[in-house]
């Protein structure tokens, strides 16, 4: 599998464990939550607590060590940068002096911890996305913000790119490679002349696409609305499930900030 | 005279760049038939296949399904009447699971949902597939795909099927098994097939009639034995016979063989070439097992 594949795989999604069946609206409603305390944590435990969870979360459901680091991986590095920069650009009490190409770089106490809690925010937010994304498959999402509420017409759009994301992918993997068999990639300047060409064959296929794909929902009665399915009441069960893991998280949330705010 | 499923008379049509794509073309279907339109890329097959569904409007000439003109049907109406499968499934399925997908239309036409899961139900019987039923549309092989594409066509109830080029990109099993599908959904539940394609081979086990194109005209139609005999034709809209066909040609032409006709199917070959065969060295099957 390329590595553009794996990055937006879903097939972890479809498998069967106790998280993949828990109902997405359950599983929706606990992340939003966690991403509420999240944005509102004083002190960056309460995120690294998040991001363990969600991390041995995915292990303990057998997704690959190698998926969660690629799919971690960019939000890391995200939180490093945003480290780096609050620590030597804001605050004003000096903790270190670093020399960099024979300038003097200044770490503040205030821009260090400002960093950390920014990038522990980031990490632990991504990590409960990156875990809804691996438990739930996308529609069934989708679906559960529906029931939350989501405006339809987002909707729609949400499952088309779904729908559609994979099939440029495809595009993308198959022009990708016929360029490189002609040496398409043997060289920087090349590379940049390549994607660059794969990225505008991909905006006019996908024009095509759209229009094709068009005719084909008129012919079955699209008139500028797709009909969901109803969605059932949620179970008892599921309720109390929501309630329970809700109540974990705020109390988490709670006696971190408690004890280290 | 308007019992034809499928009635086009003297359609042209050009394109905005002046392409014209067709030329005073004569298309009748009637209802229950089994209809190929036989075409090498490029004669217009895919324009006229638009223009019977309503997607395109010819400049000339006038369009009847079931009597009426396109223009007398409300879309609801007509697109339970006609179904087009697409070339490429990827065009077509739009949700993310082959159920999803397949109560699209049902959905559209405003059905409970009890009669959308009768309709997913049916519609994935009829094609063999309803162990896809749950599957993400982009987990299934490209057969599956085109499988699940009809399925969502059917599940609007359409007494004529279009579909264009059906057995594109399958494997030659795959082409079989579509082939055999379109056989059954035509014999078994009297859907008039209406089928775009190049492809020869399979034509004369399962066509009624085919329609030869070229250049945006009809050159020829006529049940397969009368399109397939003209072969200076065929080369001129760059087809050719079946292979089994053109094995028992060149026999004849060129060896001396003598054929009673051209037989256009592997069936058809058969017995031509038992008969050339002497009785004496036929050795029955059973026989040849027990020796």
């Amino acid at each position: 599998m390329s590595l553009i594949s794996e990055l937006f795989s879903d097939i972890f999604a479809q498998q069967d464990n106790w998280l993949t069946r828990l109902d997405p609206r359950t599983k929706l409603v606990v992340a939003l939550v966690t991403l509420l305390c999240l944005m509102f944590s004083r002190n960056p435990v309460f995120p690294l607590f998040i991001v363990v969870l969600a991390v041995t979360s995915a292990l303990a459901v057998k997704v690959p060590v190698r998926l969660v680091v690629l799919r971690l991986s960019a939000p890391l590095g995200v939180a490093f940068i945003v480290l780096v920069l609050q620590s030597v650009m804001t605050g004003s009490t000096p903790i270190a002096n670093l020399q960099l190409l024979g300038h003097k770089i200044t770490v503040t106490q205030e821009g260090w911890h400002s960093g950390r809690l920014i990038a522990s925010r980031v990490l632990g937010s991504v990590s409960v996305l990156l875990l809804l994304g691996m438990v739930t498959p996308a529609h069934r999402l989708f679906h559960a913000s529906r029931w939350l509420g989501m405006p339809k017409a987002w909707l729609e759009i949400a499952f088309l790119m779904y729908r559609y994301i994979f099939v440029l992918l495809d595009l993308v993997a198959d022009m990708m490679v016929a360029q490189r068999v002609r040496l398409g990639y043997s060289s920087v300047r090349k590379a940049w002349t390549s994607a660059g060409i794969v990225g505008g064959t991909v905006i006019v296929r996908s024009m095509d696409q759209a229009v094709r794909t068009h005719e084909a929902m008129l012919l079955r009665g699209y008139r500028g609305e797709i009909p969901f399915e109803t969605v059932p009441a949620l179970a008892r069960r599921q309720w109390w499930t929501m309630g329970v893991a809700g109540a974990v998280v705020l109390i988490a949330f709670g006696l971190t900030q408690v004890r280290l705010g | 005279m308007d019992n034809f499923a499928i009635d086009a008379d003297h359609v042209s049509f050009a394109y905005p760049n002046g392409f014209m794509a067709l030329e005073d073309v004569v298309f009748r279907v009637s209802s229950g038939e089994f209809v190929a339109m036989l075409a090498s890329n490029g004669s217009g097959k895919t324009t006229l296949i638009k223009i019977l569904v309503g997607l395109l409007k010819p400049q000339t000439g006038t369009v009847k399904i079931g009597g009426r003109t396109l223009s007398d049907y409300s879309d609801a109406q007509l697109y339970q009447r006609v179904g087009l499968v697409f070339q490429n499934p990827n065009d077509q399925l739009v949700s993310a699971t082959v159920a999803e997908d397949v109560a699209f239309g049902p959905r559209n036409l405003g059905l409970t949902a009890e009669e959308v899961r009768c309709r997913i139900d049916e519609a994935l019987h009829c094609v063999g597939a309803d162990h896809l039923r749950e599957r993400a549309i982009h987990h299934l092989s490209f057969g599956e795909q085109k499988r699940v594409a009809i399925a969502g066509t059917l599940a609007m109830k359409p007494s004529i099927l279009i579909l264009d080029e059906p057995t594109a990109g399958l494997d030659p099993a795959g082409e079989h098994e579509m082939m055999r599908l379109l056989g059954d959904l035509n014999h078994q539940q009297g859907i008039t097939v209406i089928l775009a394609t190049h492809s020869v081979d399979l034509l004369p086990l399962f066509a009624h009639r085919i329609y030869l194109l070229n250049r945006g005209r009809v050159l020829k139609q006529g049940p397969a034995h009368e399109v397939f005999c003209d072969q200076e034709l065929l080369r001129r809209s760059s087809l050719r016979l079946p292979y089994v066909s053109r094995l028992l040609d060149e026999l004849n032409r060129f060896d001396g063989i003598p054929m009673n006709g051209l037989p256009l199917t592997i069936g058809e070959a058969r017995l031509q070439l038992l008969e050339l065969i002497p009785q004496e060295l036929i050795v029955p099957p059973l026989l040849e097992a027990k020796a």
